[in-house]
């Protein structure tokens, strides 16, 4: 993939320090806003119509090429497929025959149409993490062929298109963002899909995601979850607040709502369950498949503000009497789980808890001996499933640990509950406090 | 040690307390805010009961734009500046976005001055009260504890609710009341006719409608959920222009036909059956909170709405130099406001004129939404039906025609 290099370096470059690149480009670039209402001139320099859009195909370059223009020929749309574009300037289209092939303009699947569809509306900045409204958009000849290379985000082109035409096609380049790094936004009722995500985007942390899919509001912001990867998806529902996510759960397909939740970390699925509608909840849960649906009931019948109900799940169980080489292979089974999973709990022939060996423990033991003979003090700390939070927290503050075991009445390992929860815990407590003052 | 909460969000309680006081509900009662009172007590006291026919077909007007703007809200999870300025040319963007802004400046200093109104009914000078009460606005939106507060102003504005039963207290004569309501009626002067634009305007300001599409848009009411926005945004448009009526019934009781309203004092008199001396008092409260209230939500709204338009940053919780547009427009709007409401001049005149300036501005306003809600591109098959359209059109057309009127006549008679 190339990158088209004036806009590769500074994101926002304000107007008095553009740097001497980007004046040079500025030369170069159409503003598209600029080139809607010019004429069309065949070759002999006679006006055969005016641009009324530009079409561009939407695929997996980095920078989408322009198909064609929508040209506005008497009061008919017709499309001027772009190999007959001689040339674009500032005065208008020029064409290379006098012949023109004229059919009825119609949109055909990946192609989008700039002016209608892009121009004016919401885009993500994806190195910003933050939306934008673009206020124009510019093409460059590259690679004998119109590309879209950036978005103008700035107020002064705004502005120049709110004031005279002779104004409108002198590209001002004063926030560009390129093209690259900007994520379209898929719309309801409007064509433009955002099909797969953009590369781009892939670099955000799941955070950031949830930042903006927060901004962007519960009907958008189901559009761009629905167009992210399963996985990834999930991710960004657990890092948003619960009222946001149940409303995005609401938003999308009960079928795509329970796809997600399975795919969630077994506490935050309960905890997004927790706060739905009785009748809400009934039908997202019918729809889970019967093993994740039971373990999702059992999380959900605790209490809130017990341990049972903040803990996850998800962990690593093995019987005394496994070697270390058949931990290593279980653990292997599990890559999916490996941020949570920082030990293996060793159970007896019971299922009670007999210690939580660590996976640095495993690491440096001989692979053929028990798991029962690292076993021993100091003894992992744990809480009861129905005890209280501030329990929990005591506890973490005793012993230090990362994590604390929850087990049940006979001392089986229930789950785990992550430093992480108790910070989440913390921090909701902080927000209300702050938003009480 | 700190105690740690149990995991429910408090979220969940504030959402049951608006699930019953709607967006529909909220959005509608702010025709019932400092200007809208002083309008209708104002048509009350000139024409006693002449203009509640009006108000009947002002009603149909008001659910047929709310509803239009909770249907494009919801279908398209935007706000309507928004929209227009992805459905429109620019230029005719900047143009609706800029009839919003003055028709809201309008409303912003009709809240100031509703302030200053109140606090001399309580003997204090509006030149301290409105501007203490700008700063105070400003400091509690800015630093961000305008949530609380807001509950407040809520509560004060509770004894507007008396207004009903002083409207039964105070023996209307209820056959006027009825046939004036039934029958079909417009008065032909150019009084009359001021007063139906200000009435108009003060009912279907331009402000509603935004509020009411970014307040479904943003709680994300799925399209599902369309039906309960529909019957709120009705329900909630019929409840706020009974209360309006109301005001005119009792304020038609009380000091009906004695010609255009003076001074708030005045107005005061139509809660005398339900609060007797008291009834000063009572009104002055009632004015306070609602003004109060709209005074810091309606430049904050227009503010969010034209940095969501323009792409700029929009939160209260930036620094200015982070989002100067935003909190610029913020600020700006309420020190234009105070500096109108503090100009010499009768308040209860001021109050009036800026909701005539309303009823002018907001056919414009109401026409974009009418085309936005009748494009199919943007809203599928949900988008306005034949029968719909009609009467869309027809109410947006009366009132523009209504508001051309006043225009000419008013023009008229300067020159």
């Amino acid at each position: 993939m190339f990158q088209f290099f004036g806009f590769h370096l500074p994101r926002h470059v304000s107007g008095a320090r553009a740097s001497t690149p980007t004046r040079v480009l500025a030369g170069q670039l159409i503003s598209v806003a600029g080139l809607i209402g010019r004429p069309v001139l065949n070759q002999s320099g006679s006006e055969i119509g005016r641009v009324r859009d530009v079409v561009v195909r939407w695929d997996e370059s980095l920078y989408p090429a322009v198909a064609g223009l929508v040209v506005r020929v008497g009061r008919r749309a017709s499309f001027l497929h772009a190999s007959s574009i001689a040339g674009v300037d500032r005065d208008g289209v020029s064409l290379r025959s006098a012949q023109l092939d004229l059919r009825d303009f119609e949109r055909r699947a990946g192609e989008i149409t700039l002016g209608r569809d892009v121009l004016d509306h919401q885009l993500i900045d994806v190195d910003g993490v933050r939306l934008v409204r673009a206020s124009d958009l510019y093409l460059a000849s590259f690679a004998g062929m119109y590309r879209l290379v950036g978005v103008d985000v700035g107020f002064n082109s705004l502005a120049r298109r709110l004031g005279p035409a002779r104004w409108r096609a002198l590209p001002t380049p004063s926030r560009v963002i390129d093209w690259a790094t900007i994520q379209p936004i898929a719309k309801p009722g409007e064509p433009v899909r955002i099909g797969r995500t953009r590369q781009a985007l892939h670099r955000l942390r799941p955070a950031e995601l949830a930042e903006l899919v927060e901004e962007l509001g519960a009907t958008q912001g189901q559009a761009f979850v629905a167009a992210l990867d399963r996985g990834v998806a999930a991710d960004v529902l657990e890092e948003m607040n619960v009222e946001q996510v149940d409303e995005l759960l609401n938003e999308m397909g009960r079928e795509r709502a329970a796809d997600l939740l399975a795919a969630m970390a077994p506490d935050e699925a309960a905890e997004a369950l927790r706060e739905m509608d009785d009748d809400d909840r009934q039908e997202v849960m019918e729809q889970l498949a019967p093993e994740v649906r039971t373990g999702l009931s059992r999380l959900l019948a605790y209490e809130e503000g017990t341990a049972g109900s903040v803990m996850t799940t998800t962990m690593v169980v093995v019987t005394s009497t496994a070697t270390v080489d058949e931990v290593i292979a279980v653990l292997i089974q599990r890559t999916d789980d490996r941020a949570e999973i920082d030990g293996v709990l060793v159970v007896d022939a019971d299922g009670a808890l007999v210690d939580d060996v660590s996976l640095y423990e495993l690491l440096v033991a001989p692979r053929s001996v028990t798991v029962a003979s690292l076993a021993g003090a100091p003894l992992p700390a744990t809480v009861h499933e129905a005890d209280d939070l501030e329990n929990v927290l005591s506890i973490f503050i005793d012993s230090r640990d990362t994590s604390v075991v929850v087990t049940d009445d006979q001392r089986r390992p229930v789950g785990r509950i992550l430093a992480d929860d108790v910070i989440d815990a913390l921090l909701a407590d902080r927000r209300l406090a702050r938003r009480a003052s | 040690m700190t105690s740690l909460p149990a995991r429910r969000r408090p979220g969940r309680r504030i959402a049951a307390v608006i699930a019953v006081m709607g967006p529909g509900l909220i959005a509608a009662n702010a025709g019932n805010d400092a200007g809208g009172i002083a309008t209708y007590a104002s048509a009350g006291a000139q024409f006693a009961y002449r203009t509640l026919f009006v108000m009947v077909i002002v009603t149909v007007a008001l659910i047929v734009v709310q509803e239009m703007s909770a249907r494009l809200g919801v279908y398209t999870g935007e706000g309507l500046v928004s929209l227009i300025r992805e459905q429109f040319p620019l230029r005719w963007g900047a143009f609706a976005t800029g009839c919003l802004v003055i028709a809201n400046l309008g409303l912003v200093v009709s809240e100031f001055a509703g302030i200053g109104a109140a606090l001399e009914l309580l003997h204090v000078s509006r030149y301290l009260s409105v501007p203490l009460a700008a700063i105070v606005l400003w400091s509690l939106v800015v630093f961000g504890s305008y949530r609380y507060v807001e509950r407040v102003f809520l509560i004060l504005t509770l004894p507007f609710l008396a207004y009903p039963i002083a409207a039964v207290l105070g023996h209307p004569s209820w056959t006027k009341v009825a046939t004036n309501t039934a029958l079909p009626h417009l008065l032909g002067s150019r009084t009359f006719l001021v007063v139906v634009v200000a009435l108009i305007g003060t009912t279907i300001t331009p402000y509603m409608q935004l509020y009411q599409a970014a307040a479904v848009a943003d709680r994300g009411t799925g399209v599902d959920n369309y039906r309960a926005a529909r019957r709120d945004a009705i329900t909630g448009s019929i409840f706020c222009n009974v209360i309006s009526m109301t005001i005119i019934i009792a304020t038609a009781a009380a000091i009906g036909g004695s010609g255009p309203l003076s001074s708030t004092k005045q107005a005061a008199l139509a809660l005398e059956p339900v609060a007797g001396s008291a009834a000063t008092a009572l009104f002055a409260i009632g004015l306070l909170g609602a003004s109060a209230l709209a005074a810091a939500v309606v430049p904050l709204s227009t503010a969010y709405a034209i940095a969501e338009a323009v792409g700029a940053e929009r939160s209260v919780s930036r620094r200015f130099r982070e989002a100067p547009l935003f909190l610029g427009l913020f600020t700006g709007q309420i020190v234009i406001g105070v500096i109108v409401a503090l100009a010499p001049g009768n308040l209860i005149d001021l109050l009036i004129n800026t909701q005539i300036l309303n009823g002018v501005i907001s056919p414009i306003f109401l026409t974009f939404i009418l085309l936005l809600a009748n494009r199919r591109s943007l809203l599928g098959s949900a988008a306005n039906g034949p029968w719909f359209r009609v009467v869309a059109t027809a109410c947006v057309g009366l009132a523009a025609t209504l508001a051309m009127t006043v225009v000419v006549i008013t023009v008229s008679v300067w020159l």
